[in-house]
């Protein structure tokens, strides 16, 4: 995927998540295009690491930088405490009317991601992004000793709902199977 | 006369640094001392003749900033309930992180291949970046035999996380302390590797742009709970994410302000300055021709012999046999600027620079032309503030002035001085052919 493939995914990925009710900050993209791309294989490129609040990439940082440097994302302030959402502006839309393959191609991916995770908030995202990462990096062990080690890494992630989180990784993941990028 | 245990390093930014008989035996090492001959910026002292600084004492400064900011920010009196249990209790735990932070620190560069960031991306195998070197150089046998001679020892393991940080440790998970360290040095926003190369390259360079209110700024870092949700989430259970991370005091927030435009000016005005960006091309280029393979390697003997002397002395002599990368740099004979970025161009397309560069190509031929670009993401970073009132927001909640910082970002096409007069009627001709949205469709 070239860069402005991927930006008219990750803008789509963005509106369909506001759509479905997502305050849509960097933490909930994050999360979002973690898993289209490591559950449902969009093929985004980005490298994720287990960093605050859960699976993040420094490359897709850069990204939204660089989009919003672009005009084609813009930051929109909230008022105290929040931090601000992220708005795909007119000119991505623009710039997605002329990718419809590539958005066909990734239609069902990215429906199901905003389906999924559309409403959640921050904190849930953490929690699930952080049990499907680690359940990706130790495959081998049981839900027990999995949701002891997320509590041990995010200490504020109880273990029983890191057990939760599993168990739901699970059911999205089962569910993911019929979405999955061709 | 008993013999000194602590030694002082006179430093033009921060005064006198101390270090101790183990951090002077770190500051000792080969990797280290390599550091005397790696220039901070690259060539950027062709277009800034003062900016000859090197990564050396930039080292010794991150160790410096690093322990202040660990002094401040863990002192039993500062820190707040709901962080306290992720900062270890004890005395000797905590002595035990200060000085495995400063090891760090003091080794977070000794991956830096010759003129730094210039070159790497095109010079190294693929995966490999300087943060990988320096991550496998911490350990390589040498510096985890040193580390584990010190007294107490040091674990070569601890010291390689915090100096790389997460996006550099592959494979390595971070706990919320590991992530609180790592932040400390290599951090986005309050990093001490930050803190001190925008206060040493703005001395150098002489560009007054990189002076911030540091000591204000330290002063009033602390460990926060994170606003974390960035969305109203009222979810019961878990303690409300809130996951700490280094924050400032609402005091704090306009040195942490002039922190972030000291960084954006820094980047417009001398990291991203065309003639330095070109000087880099032309570095990259040169290497490519020299190095075996056209590679640097990265086992850390052979990689040691390689500094920024060597390969002047190699630009130099190659200069006088007429290979033209080296005369572009010896000479002075840099590419001139063809076309850089502009809001017009962008809204047309994002890639307005790949098309001119594709078209140029097309028209003077590819040892004529080269394309640069660069965007920082300084604009999207948050932290949290803790307000007089207690409560912990955003700080692009509390400030405008982060909110509306801009992206430093740059985008440049270049042509060889015999060809630039001609280069610059075509495009004045054909710009708005070249640069349209048509052609970009999949559809």
């Amino acid at each position: 995927m070239d860069r402005l493939q991927k930006v008219a995914v990750l803008t789509e990925l963005a509106d369909r998540m506001r759509e479905r009710g997502s305050w849509c900050g960097e933490t909930h993209l994050q999360k979002a295009a973690y898993f289209l791309q490591d559950l449902l294989g969009v093929s985004l490129d980005f490298d994720f690491v287990l960093y605050k609040h859960g699976p993040f990439s420094f490359d897709l940082r850069e990204e939204l930088a660089a989009m919003r440097a672009d005009g084609l994302l813009e930051l929109e302030p909230q008022e105290e405490p929040y931090g601000p959402k992220l708005v795909p502006t007119p000119r991505s839309k623009e710039l997605r009317d002329r990718y419809p393959k590539t958005l066909g191609r990734f239609n069902k991916p990215i429906s199901f991601v905003a389906d999924k995770l559309g409403e959640k908030g921050a904190t849930a995202l953490e929690r699930l992004g952080t049990a499907f990462y680690m359940k990706q990096k130790h495959h081998n062990l049981d839900d027990e000793s999995l949701a002891k080690r997320i509590n041990q890494f995010k200490p504020h992630v109880l273990v029983e709902s890191a057990k939760n989180a599993l168990r739901e990784v699970r059911e999205i993941s089962s569910e993911a199977k019929k979405f999955k990028a061709a | 006369m008993p013999r000194k245990n602590t030694h002082e390093i006179r430093d033009p930014i921060h005064g006198f640094i101390k270090i101790t008989d183990d951090e002077r035996r770190i500051l000792d090492s080969a990797p280290v001392q390599r550091l005397r001959h790696i220039h901070q910026l690259a060539l950027t002292f062709f277009v800034y003749p003062g900016a000859t600084h090197r990564r050396f004492e930039h080292s010794l400064g991150a160790m410096e900033l690093a322990a202040r900011i660990f002094d401040v920010v863990t002192h039993s009196k500062i820190l707040c309930d709901e962080v306290r249990q992720f900062v270890p209790a004890s005395q000797e735990k905590l002595d035990h992180w200060r000085r495995t932070l400063r090891a760090a620190a003091l080794l977070h560069d000794i991956g830096h291949l010759p003129f730094s960031h210039a070159t790497e991306k095109k010079l190294l195998p693929a995966g490999w970046n300087h943060e990988r070197i320096t991550y496998e150089f911490i350990l390589s046998e040498d510096i985890r035999a040193l580390l584990n001679s010190l007294t107490p020892p040091i674990r070569a393991e601890e010291v390689a996380k915090l100096a790389v940080g997460p996006e550099n440790a592959k494979g390595e998970d971070f706990n919320i302390w590991d992530l609180l360290l790592s932040e400390m040095i290599v951090g986005d926003v309050f990093g001490a590797d930050r803190m001190d190369y925008l206060l040493r390259d703005s001395l150098h360079a002489g560009v007054a742009y990189g002076r911030y209110d540091l000591h204000r700024l330290i002063d009033t870092l602390r460990i926060l709970p994170s606003t974390a949700k960035d969305d109203k989430d009222d979810e019961k259970g878990d303690r409300d994410s809130g996951e700490p991370e280094l924050g400032v005091e609402e005091g704090g927030i306009h040195a942490a302000e002039g922190l972030l435009l000291a960084r954006y000016f820094m980047y417009m005005q001398v990291y991203l300055h065309h003639v330095r960006r070109i000087y880099d091309r032309h570095l990259a280029d040169f290497l490519i021709h020299w190095l075996p393979d056209s590679q640097f390697p990265t086992n850390v003997d052979e990689f040691l012999t390689f500094t920024d002397d060597v390969v002047m002395a190699a630009i130099r002599q190659r200069a006088r046999q007429g290979i033209d990368a080296a005369k572009r740099l010896a000479k002075r004979e840099h590419f001139k600027l063809l076309y850089e970025r502009n809001p017009d161009d962008i809204r047309v397309t994002p890639e307005a620079r790949q098309k001119v560069y594709d078209s140029a190509i097309q028209q003077f031929g590819e040892e004529s032309v080269r394309q640069d670009w660069f965007a920082e993401p300084a604009s999207i970073l948050s932290f949290p503030v803790r307000m007089m009132d207690e409560r912990v927001v955003d700080s692009r909640a509390r400030s405008e002035v982060l909110r509306k910082l801009p992206n430093a970002k740059v985008d440049y096409v270049f042509v060889a001085p015999d060809r630039i007069d001609e280069a610059r009627k075509w495009l004045k001709k054909n710009q708005r052919q070249i640069i349209t949205a048509e052609g970009e469709s999949d559809g």
